[in-house]
């Protein structure tokens, strides 16, 4: 038996999401860097590469500069990279489907959120990564690679975002609802594993964003449609009342460096941050007099123009996650599955024997889940369609938000954890089949 | 996965007494000071009653249990069941109930000859009638 000194291990914990990039030291209870997964890249123009994406293989990352950059593309990362407006620069993002598409853009990332931000060398200490629950071998097989081969680390394990996320609430078996930023799972597991048959996700974040993008570009009787123009774009702006067209000249040196893409990141953080300030979730199922009664809310948009928000536009939006219109699912077949349709169909791929079991144990996290009134509605729903429901779901945001990351935090502080760890030497003993062997 | 805690040879033969010997009527598992391995805390004595051992199950920390549950059946057999309880109570530390979930898989293999499995977070759902009711069923 290996013998472990106590709990001091120092290992690193890394949460790949498709909004931020969450890293940290296991044992602490909120990562130390919190990073955009999105980045901003320039292409040189030396070479065009007929618009398609190259990264380059990011070959020598021990450095300490964030741009891991070849000659043809200089990235930008964290908080000052996406959000800075620089001319010609476009964005990108590794994520798709909660998956790592792009593995270029991943060894920059990591290296920008261990050693620009925390300051700390990934080789001195073992790495826990999350993966989602749907990942495939060769994805994680390759996260492994990326680790020990370039980052030199002396141990590294991956773990699954659902059993974490159970877990971290202190169950072994659990149906764990996770609502990010692209991608909502439902993930049945139990005693520690995931039932694959039962896993459940789709891409209904997206449709709440597009929804409320929609309502609030497109023009109603009272209003016109709003201008989405991020604040890097804007020079000056004089105040005006509400619902008043707004009056704002744009910077308009910036006009012909600004590309597409950039654009579409910034118009999106537009909508995201309405939705986050004033969207809800009504507690007990669509109603128009009940989201009228919860009364109007002002926000005001970067062009200055501001307006009071009715309860009906509020509401509207976060009414997609559960429930949507019959105009729309006419439009649209291929529409994501809402909350409660995506349990239903997880719980019915599930034993009957382990359905109860699953049901008194609901686990909600993601930082999507943090709507207003989100928790009670689920409530509210669940407990309409199935008896004896029980919903876990943490009051602190952070713990919410940062769920997985916080599993995985606590997970690799334990000194017994130790014996699971990869080490580099079994790495290059088996190579690739022993993360498959390892890591269930 | 698991946390990769060990389980002391003294749960088993606890376990054992309580199975074959009727010795006990139920077992409190915690995990010892360092967190490496898993320890019987309290054992009850047959003369034990349900309240007792919900009674020793802590307010706020997290603990495994096995109860020997015994009921009579409608039709007058008597059934006895041993049921295995994973308890975490809702405001436990979060580092313990991740211990505890992850550690639990551990003990439950080793302990052979459980008929049913309860998870409980606080007291209603560890309460005598909640887990009759699951015991009982299909018996």
């Amino acid at each position: 038996m290996v013998n472990y000194g106590g709990d001091e291990v120092s290992a690193l914990v890394l949460d790949f999401g498709t909004s931020s990039l969450r890293a940290g030291y296991a044992g602490d209870d909120t990562p130390k860097a919190i990073i955009p997964t999105s980045f901003g890249f320039i292409e040189e123009p030396a070479e065009a590469n007929g618009g398609d994406v190259t990264m380059g293989e990011a070959g020598a990352t021990e450095g300490e500069q964030p741009q891991a950059s070849k000659p043809k593309v200089k990235l930008y990362i964290g908080q000052n990279g996406p959000s800075l407006w620089r001319s010609g620069m476009q964005i990108g993002n590794p994520m798709q489907d909660s998956l790592i598409q792009n593995f270029d853009a991943i060894p920059p990332l990591i290296s920008h959120a261990l050693s620009e931000v925390m300051r700390c060398n990934a080789s001195e200490h073992p790495v826990l990564v999350t993966e989602a629950a749907w990942n495939s071998p060769a994805n994680r097989e390759r996260m492994a690679e990326i680790m020990f081969e370039e980052f030199q680390v002396p141990a590294f394990y991956i773990a699954n975002t659902g059993v974490l996320n159970a877990f971290a609430a202190g169950k072994g078996s659990a149906l764990v609802i996770d609502v990010g930023h692209s991608t909502a799972s439902v993930i049945p597991v139990v005693d520690g594993f995931v039932l694959r048959k039962g896993l459940m996700h789709c891409a209904l974040p997206q449709l709440v964003h597009a929804h409320a993008k929609h309502l609030l570009t497109s023009p109603t009787p009272t209003r016109q449609g709003i201008q989405l123009i991020p604040h890097q774009l804007i020079a000056s702006r004089t105040p005006v009342d509400a619902g008043v067209p707004p009056r704002f000249t744009l910077r308009e040196d910036r006009r012909a460096g600004t590309t597409d893409s950039w654009r579409a990141w910034a118009e999106n953080r537009e909508v995201e941050e309405w939705i986050q300030s004033i969207g809800g979730v009504l507690p007990q199922g669509w109603n128009d007099s009940a989201a009228t009664s919860q009364g109007s809310r002002h926000y005001e948009f970067p062009t200055g123009y501001n307006n009071y928000f009715t309860g009906v536009e509020r509401y509207a939006v976060g009414e997609q996650y559960f429930a949507h219109s019959a105009q729309l699912m006419a439009s649209n077949p291929n529409l994501p599955k809402t909350i409660p349709s995506l349990v239903t169909s997880s719980i019915g791929q599930c034993d009957l024997d382990l359905r109860q079991v699953l049901l008194g144990n609901v686990v909600l996290t993601g930082g999507g889940s943090l709507f207003a009134g989100f928790a009670d509605r689920l409530a509210n729903d669940m407990g309409r369609a199935f008896q004896h429901v029980k919903i876990h779901a943490p009051g602190n945001p952070t713990e919410r938000r940062y769920g997985g990351w916080l599993g995985g935090s606590i997970l690799a502080s334990l000194g017994t954890f130790h014996q699971l760890w990869i080490s580099k030497e079994e790495w290059q003993e088996h190579g690739r089949a022993i993360v498959g062997q390892r890591c269930k | 996965m698991s946390s990769g805690v060990g389980v002391n040879p003294e749960c088993l033969s606890a376990y054992q007494e309580l199975k074959l010997g009727k010795k006990s009527k139920y077992i409190i598992f915690t995990l010892s000071k360092d967190n490496t391995e898993i320890v019987v805390e309290k054992t009850g004595p047959t003369s034990a009653t349900y309240d007792d051992f919900v009674g020793d199950l802590p307010e706020n920390e997290p603990r495994w249990a096995v109860y020997d549950f015994d009921y009579e059946k409608e039709d007058g057999g008597k059934r006895t069941k041993i049921t295995f309880f994973s308890w975490s109570p809702d405001d436990a530390k979060i580092k313990q109930k991740m211990l505890f979930a992850s550690s639990k898989d551990a003990l439950r293999r080793s302990l052979v000859g459980i008929a049913a499995e309860i998870q409980g977070t606080d007291y209603s759902e560890v309460a005598h009638e909640s887990v009759f009711e699951k015991v009982s069923r299909g018996a």
